[in-house]
C-alpha cells in the first residue's frame, strides 16, 4: 500500500514538470521541423570535379533569361531612381545597369534624364530592354556666366531629376489606398555597381533602412554604427561624421508610403553644403532612432560607388573623326 | 475527520493528474502541427511566410513553363555554340565590383563559360567566394605577371600591355581540356577576351556565336575616339577605322574581335606576345591566326557600338591611409576589397 502511494506522489510531482518541458520544446523544435522541409533545391546544380586539376567546374542549368522574372502581385515593387545626362559614357553605363536589373523581380526603373526633351538613345534603350520602366526628363538650368556645358554649381548634379521622380511618384500612387502594392524608393546613380542582394535586403524597408557603401568619403567604406540592440546611434565616416544622415545616396531605401505620407519632404535644391544632400531630404522623413539597419547589421557592403574614367576622346579633333550617327 | 480530509486530498490530486495529462496530451498533439498563427500574432513572421509561399509559387510556375521551354530548344538547336570568355583579373579595390556587375551581364547569356585568370601566384578567397556564388558555369585559374612585366605604382597604364599571361593561361587551358574531349562537337565554340572593366550589351554574344574564323565589330570609347571600328565594303573588312597606328597589322582592341574555338584548338602555338610593343599585343595573337580579308564583319557591317572600352576610377583613399596610420582604418575583415 505505501508503496503505491508513493509511486503516485512522485508521478504527480513529475508530471507538471514534464508538461512544461514539453510546452517549452514546442517553441524550439516547430521552426526546426520547418527548416529541414523549406530545404528543397532552386535551380538545378550539377557539380563535376575535374580529376586531373583541383579546377572545380560548376555548372548551373537554367538561369539566363533576359526577360525580368514574372511580376509577382505580393513582393513590394522597388521603385529605382537614376538620374542620367548626356555624356560618352552614358549609354555604357545605363547598358550595364539594365543587365543588373534584369534579375531583379518587381523592379520598377524612374530613368530622369537631365535633358530639355527625352534623347533618342535613351528612349531606345529603354524600349530595347525589356524592363518596366517610366521615362522623365527634366534640365537643371545652366549658370550662363560659367562655360556653357557645366550646371549649376550651386544645384548638385541629379537633385532636380531625383526631386522630380518623388514628385512623379506622389502623383501617381495615391497615399488614400492604402493596401495598394507596397514599394521601396531607391536613388541609384547610373555609374555605382550594384550586387543583387542588396535589392532584397532594400525590399522589407518599413519606413528608412540603411547600408554601407564602398569606396565612399575617401574610405574603403562608409557606414552607419548599429548597436547591440540593433539600432543605429551613429556614423563610421571620417568626413563630418556629425552631419544629421553622415550616408551616401546609395546607402539608404525609402518606404514609398513614407514619401506619400510626407509629401513635403524633397531634396534641397540650394545652399546644401557638399554632403549634406542625403540629409535635406531624410531629415524631413525619419529621425536616427526609426532606421533600419540591413546586410548583417550593416556589416556586409553590398554596394560600390563606383565611378566611371572621362574617356580621353583626344584623336576626335575638331571635326570629329568618327561618324557622329554611329550612336555609343 | 482524518479520512476525510485524506479523501478530499486524494480526489485533489486526482484532479490535478487528470488535468495535467490532458495538458501533456494536448501538447503532443501540437507537436508538429502547423501553427495557426493568428494567436501568434508576430507580423515579422507573417510576412516571411506569406513570401515563402510566394516564392515557392513562382517557382513552381518557372519549374511549369521549363518543360515547355527545352523540347523547343532541342528541336531548333541541337548544340548552341559556347562561348569562352577569357578574363584576366588583378586584386584592386574595386576588383569585387567589377567582377559583379560583369557577371550580372553573363548571367543573361546562355551557354556561356566564364575561364577567370587571375594575376596571382595563387587563387585569392574573394575570387573563389565569388565565383562560387555566382552562378555561372567558369573555370578559375591563376598566373602571376614576371615582375619585369609588371606596371608599377604611378606607371600610367599603357606602359606596358597587360593580361597577356594570364590570357594565354586560359588559351592553354581550353587547348588542354578541349584534347581531352574528341569530338566534332567539343570544337564548336567562340573564344572571346573579355576584360572586368568593359561594359557589353547582350547583343554583342548573339552576334560572336557564329563565328567561324575570327569576327569583328566596332568597340566604343577607345583609341581616343568615341569608337574604333573596321571598314566594311562588300562584306569584307578592307581596313580600320582608328586614330591611333593604323598601320598595325590589327588595330583592334581586345574586345573587338572573337575567335572560333577550332581555329584556337588548330593553332596551338598561338598565343600574346607579353613583350609586344604597346597597341600590338591583340596583332600578335591575330596574325598567326587570320588575313584581314579572312574577318568575319558583325553588329551590322560594324556600324552598331555593341561594346564599350569603359574604365573605372581608382577610388580616392586619402583617409582610409590617414585613419590606418592612427590605426582606426576600416574593418579589413568586410570583404569586397583589398589593396595592392
Amino acid at each position: 500500500m505505501p508503496k503505491r502511494r508513493d509511486i503516485l506522489a512522485i508521478v504527480l510531482i513529475v508530471l507538471p514538470w514534464t508538461l512544461l518541458i514539453t510546452v517549452w520544446h514546442q517553441g524550439a523544435i516547430n521552426p526546426l521541423l520547418a527548416a529541414r522541409k523549406g530545404k528543397s533545391r532552386g535551380g538545378g546544380g550539377q557539380l563535376h570535379i575535374n580529376n586531373n586539376k583541383d579546377i572545380v567546374e560548376v555548372v548551373h542549368t537554367e538561369y539566363v533569361y533576359s526577360r525580368p522574372p514574372p511580376w509577382s502581385d505580393v513582393l513590394p515593387t522597388l521603385h529605382v531612381v537614376t538620374p542620367t545626362y548626356s555624356r560618352p559614357v552614358q549609354k555604357a553605363e545605363l547598358t550595364r545597369l539594365a543587365n543588373t536589373f534584369l534579375h531583379v523581380p518587381n523592379l520598377h526603373w524612374i530613368l530622369v534624364e537631365d535633358s530639355p526633351r527625352r534623347t533618342p538613345l535613351v528612349t531606345r534603350l529603354l524600349r530595347e530592354t525589356s524592363q518596366n520602366y517610366t521615362h522623365l526628363n527634366v534640365e537643371t538650368p545652366r549658370n550662363y556666366k560659367l562655360r556653357g556645358d557645366t550646371r549649376d554649381p550651386r544645384i548638385p548634379r541629379g537633385t532636380m531629376q531625383r526631386n522630380l521622380a518623388l514628385r512623379w511618384l506622389r502623383e501617381t500612387f495615391s497615399s488614400n489606398n492604402r493596401h495598394s502594392q507596397p514599394g521601396i524608393v531607391y536613388f541609384a546613380d547610373d555609374d555605382n555597381t550594384y550586387s543583387l542582394e542588396l535589392f532584397e535586403e532594400m525590399r522589407s524597408t518599413r519606413k528608412v533602412s540603411v547600408w554601407p557603401v564602398a569606396f565612399v568619403g575617401g574610405l574603403r567604406y562608409e557606414s552607419p554604427k548599429v548597436n547591440t540592440l540593433g539600432k543605429v546611434y551613429g556614423w563610421k565616416t571620417v568626413f563630418d561624421p556629425h552631419r544629421p544622415f553622415a550616408i551616401d545616396m546609395a546607402g539608404f531605401a525609402v518606404n514609398l508610403h513614407l514619401i506619400l505620407f510626407k509629401p513635403q519632404a524633397y531634396f534641397k535644391l540650394r545652399g546644401v553644403k557638399g554632403g549634406y544632400q542625403e540629409s535635406s531630404l531624410l531629415r524631413e522623413l525619419v529621425t536616427l532612432n526609426d532606421l533600419e539597419p540591413k546586410a548583417a547589421n550593416c556589416t556586409k557592403v553590398l554596394v560600390w560607388h563606383t565611378r566611371t574614367e572621362k574617356p580621353v576622346l583626344v584623336n576626335e579633333g575638331e571635326k570629329g573623326f568618327t561618324d557622329s550617327n554611329v550612336e555609343i | 475527520m482524518a479520512t476525510r480530509m485524506k479523501l478530499k486530498l486524494k480526489t485533489v490530486f486526482v484532479l490535478y493528474f487528470m488535468v495535467s495529462l490532458m495538458g501533456l496530451i494536448y501538447a503532443l498533439m501540437q507537436l508538429g502541427q502547423r501553427c495557426d498563427c493568428a494567436e501568434h500574432d508576430m507580423p515579422k513572421d507573417r510576412t516571411i511566410s506569406r513570401l515563402r509561399g510566394e516564392l515557392h509559387r513562382l517557382q513552381e510556375q518557372m519549374r511549369k513553363a521549363e518543360p515547355t521551354k527545352l523540347p523547343q530548344k532541342l528541336a531548333v538547336k541541337p548544340a548552341q555554340p559556347t562561348i569562352y570568355v577569357i578574363t584576366p583579373t588583378y586584386t584592386r579595390f574595386v576588383q569585387k565590383a567589377e567582377l559583379t556587375r560583369l557577371a550580372q551581364t553573363f548571367l543573361h547569356v546562355p551557354q556561356l563559360h566564364w575561364i577567370l585568370v587571375e594575376d596571382s601566384p595563387h587563387k585569392t578567397p574573394l575570387v573563389s567566394g565569388f565565383l562560387a556564388s555566382s552562378g555561372l558555369a567558369y573555370t578559375h585559374l591563376h598566373t602571376p605577371t614576371p615582375r619585369d612585366r609588371k606596371l608599377q605604382e604611378g606607371d600610367p597604364s599603357w606602359l606596358k600591355p597587360r593580361g597577356a599571361e594570364q590570357r594565354n593561361e586560359g588559351l592553354r587551358w581550353l587547348r588542354e581540356d578541349r584534347r581531352g574531349q574528341p569530338g566534332a562537337d567539343t570544337q564548336l565554340g567562340v573564344v572571346y577576351f573579355a576584360d572586368d572593366d568593359n561594359t557589353y550589351s547582350l547583343q554583342l554574344f548573339e552576334e560572336m556565336r557564329g563565328t567561324q574564323r575570327v569576327s569583328v565589330w566596332p568597340v566604343g570609347l577607345v583609341g581616343g575616339m568615341r569608337y574604333e571600328r573596321p571598314v566594311v565594303e562588300g562584306g569584307k573588312v578592307v581596313r580600320f577605322h582608328t586614330g591611333w597606328r593604323p598601320s598595325r597589322p590589327f588595330p583592334l582592341d581586345m574586345a573587338g574581335f572573337a575567335v572560333s574555338l577550332k581555329l584556337v584548338i588548330a593553332n596551338q602555338d598561338a598565343c600574346f606576345d607579353g613583350d609586344a610593343p604597346m597597341g600590338f599585343l591583340e596583332s600578335s595573337f591575330l596574325q598567326g591566326l587570320v588575313t584581314m580579308d579572312e574577318l568575319e564583319p558583325k553588329a551590322e557591317n560594324c556600324t552598331k557600338v555593341l561594346v564599350w572600352h569603359t574604365r573605372t576610377e581608382k577610388p580616392k583613399m586619402k583617409r582610409e591611409e590617414a585613419l590606418q596610420k592612427q590605426g582606426l582604418g576600416s574593418d579589413t575583415a568586410v570583404e569586397r576589397i583589398k589593396a595592392r
